[in-house]
């Protein structure tokens, strides 16, 4: 507030004429003192020596100012035949060419280091830059202490996947991921899996295109949640999305390419996913994901669209629709479809997932196979606390001719997760499960202790680096 | 109006206009409270090469939130952001993420993961740094107090209002951190 204001109020009080006759008082004071410092102060005396450095100096800086100017003309002409989109975001000259503005870059920096400020985004040239690592790598894994009621159960301490997420973004536009995962299996021997190697190239918002291994686009679930226990809430993964190689029903991975992009669509925020890749092999015996040859010419497709309205935030529901033929030796083919939907909230406290899906085999000539299954996952974060809870729910027919062990699994699961620091989390979780058919999972050691046991306990530990 | 109001209206006119330029818009606040204080505001800042002028507020967080990753002109978006406990960042946080520090860093590395973005938002250390960042950089959008703007960025509208026009939305709601790096 004006100190004159503040004199104001506090004269209020005071007859008229003696406030008036105050402030002329205060303004004869600060008049002078506000117009002094305004004042030129007086030239220093200097010699003709310095005057003529001084005018040498700035003969110097003008000349320099010309060649600069020469320069970036000739820079202007050579960039005016070059698109836009090959200009990167990270090259002082050209950036400087490019932009409209006239005016020198901020005062006291340095073109290197502008450059070096720019390293987390793309380079303009193809040259690799030596001194720094083209690589950006984030891990995460996770250890737990696992307990069921089965008979002949025992209760374990467990490493679980330890993960290296790797990218490299090898230009504007194209950038290179994968995810490189140690496991352990019931042989408690190290493997190692490259569960997700892709080749992603971003043309536009409406356009991005993929090549590689990748998690397939079925419903919400197993593109929102990869290899890392850390993201999800809970300490598992839902049945119905739990990985090939560990009793999973579901064709998680493909190989192949992948489109996907937004729809212009207003605030409705509608986007697709198109996908076509080898599918999953018929062989229970080989490995599930036909990463270098496909058994068969034929090629699973995915289809799939969300919307994310601006009215909403944090909504997404959409579908999928995947196909593919299996050819067993000696048996008839099975055309096999997976319509997923779903709707999911997510917001930075609350979050409720609720996806459910329809298996259909239809071998051919037989029988059609029909298996519904659904999960539901609600929970809210309390300070570091999220306690959840989630119903999961599948029902398979004792003859399904592609996963005849699973039968009937239903039941919730409750949990807590309890984020310590920034980088670590503890969950705990206990599981009820109704089972029609138990047993470990094609002669598999159940990984998912809920899978084999009515009830089961779980405490694992996540953690990023 | 009587001539002592007047003789005091004239006074306070004087006296603010004798008052240096900072100091007699400090004093002006309480007359022209409807005016944002540029000290609070904050700006968002593309390139001066963008084409675009305005954005609305929806639009603006789909940008910074990594759902929309290009602009008109094909260029694509990166994001500056000021460092770890700046209030600039702490309001973009707040108002624009409307997440916490934890929830951001999750949900960045969330979609990066998910590969919905192929860079993180990169975070520079002071407002000159990301000014000049915005100055080099065709596709990058930022933000900065309004005191911090110069001629080498260009502001963007947010729902058709400057930082300086009445209700704009976006208001630094705590003072400059003490010892910010500069």
């Amino acid at each position: 507030m004006s100190p004159v204001y503040l004199l104001l109020m506090k004269t209020r009080s005071m007859p008229g004429n003696a406030r008036c006759g105050l402030f002329l008082s205060c303004v004869l004071l600060v008049l002078p003192v506000s117009l002094q410092s305004q004042q030129p102060q007086s030239t220093p005396s200097v010699d003709v020596g310095t005057i003529q450095e001084l005018l040498n100096r700035i003969a110097d800086l003008e000349a320099s100012q010309k060649q600069l100017r020469a320069r970036v003309d000739q820079l202007e002409e050579a960039q005016s035949g070059v698109a836009a989109t090959n200009v990167a975001p990270q090259s002082l000259s050209v950036s400087a060419a490019s932009a409209p503005v006239k005016s020198e870059p901020p005062k006291g920096e340095s073109t290197s280091a502008a450059q070096s400020d720019q390293s987390g985004t793309m380079p303009e040239s193809e040259h690799m830059d030596l001194n720094r690592t083209a690589l950006n790598i984030r891990g995460f894994g996770d250890f737990g202490f696992y307990g069921g009621t089965q008979k002949g159960q025992t209760t374990s301490f467990s490493i679980g996947q330890t993960n290296l997420f790797i990218t490299s973004n090898l230009s504007e536009r194209i950038r290179f991921l994968t995810e490189m995962v140690f496991e352990v299996h019931e042989d408690n021997a190290f493997s190692v899996d490259l569960e997700r190697v892709l080749l992603e190239g971003s043309l536009n918002d409406h356009l991005k295109l993929s090549a590689g291994r990748y998690h397939t686009a079925i419903g919400y679930y197993n593109t929102a949640y990869h290899h890392s226990t850390w993201f999800q809430t809970a300490t598992e993964r839902p049945y119905i999305f739990e990985y090939e190689d560990e009793g999973g029903i579901l064709p998680i991975h493909m190989v192949g390419v992948q489109a996907t992009g937004q729809i212009p669509s207003g605030r409705l925020g509608l986007h697709y996913i198109f996908e076509v890749g080898n599918g999953r092999t018929s062989d229970p015996f080989a490995e599930p994901v036909q990463n270098y040859v496909d058994e068969n010419g034929h090629k699973a497709m995915n289809v799939a669209a969300f919307i994310r309205p601006d009215t909403v935030p944090g909504l997404q529901a959409g579908f999928s629709v995947y196909r593919d033929v299996r050819v067993v030796p000696n048996s008839p083919r099975i055309d096999e479809t997976v319509a997923d939907a779903y709707a999911v909230l997510i917001r930075p406290r609350f979050e409720w997932l609720n996806e459910a899906l329809m298996i259909r085999h239809a071998p051919e000539g037989q029988h059609i196979y029909e298996t519904p299954a659904f999960y539901s996952q609600i929970s809210e974060r309390f300070g570091m606390y999220r306690p959840y809870l989630r119903y999961q729910y599948i029902n398979a027919s004792s003859h399904e001719p592609v996963f005849p062990h699973v039968g009937l699994r239903t039941g919730p699961s409750i949990g807590m997760r309890f984020d310590v620091t920034e980088s670590a989390a503890l969950k705990l979780q206990y599981d009820y499960t109704t089972l029609r058919r138990q047993g470990p999972i094609d002669g598999k050691t159940c990984v998912q202790l809920s899978m084999c046991a009515p009830s089961a306990v779980a405490a694992q530990v996540d953690f990023k680096f | 109006m009587g001539t002592r109001v007047r003789v005091i209206n004239l006074l306070t006119m004087v006296v603010l206009l004798a008052l240096p330029q900072e100091q007699r818009a400090q004093a002006g606040g309480s007359v022209a409270e409807s005016r944002p204080n540029p000290n609070q505001t904050l700006a968002i800042v593309v390139n001066r090469s963008n084409p675009i002028d305005n954005l609305s507020f929806s639009e603006l967080r789909k940008i910074f939130m990594g759902e929309r990753n290009h602009w008109a002109n094909g260029h694509r978006i990166a994001i500056a952001m000021l460092n770890y406990g700046q209030p600039e960042r702490r309001t973009v946080l707040r108002q624009v993420y409307k997440m916490d520090e934890k929830g951001y860093e999750d949900y960045v590395l969330g979609v990066m993961f998910r590969g919905d973005v192929f860079v993180a938002p990169k975070t520079l250390t002071s407002p000159t740094i990301l000014r000049k960042f915005v100055f080099n950089a065709p596709g990058a959008i930022g933000y900065l107090r309004s005191r911090d703007v110069d001629e080498t960025v260009k502001v963007v509208r947010i729902d058709g209002l400057r930082p300086a026009d009445k209700g704009y939305r976006l208001q630094i709601d705590e003072p400059s951190g003490a010892g910010e790096p500069e």
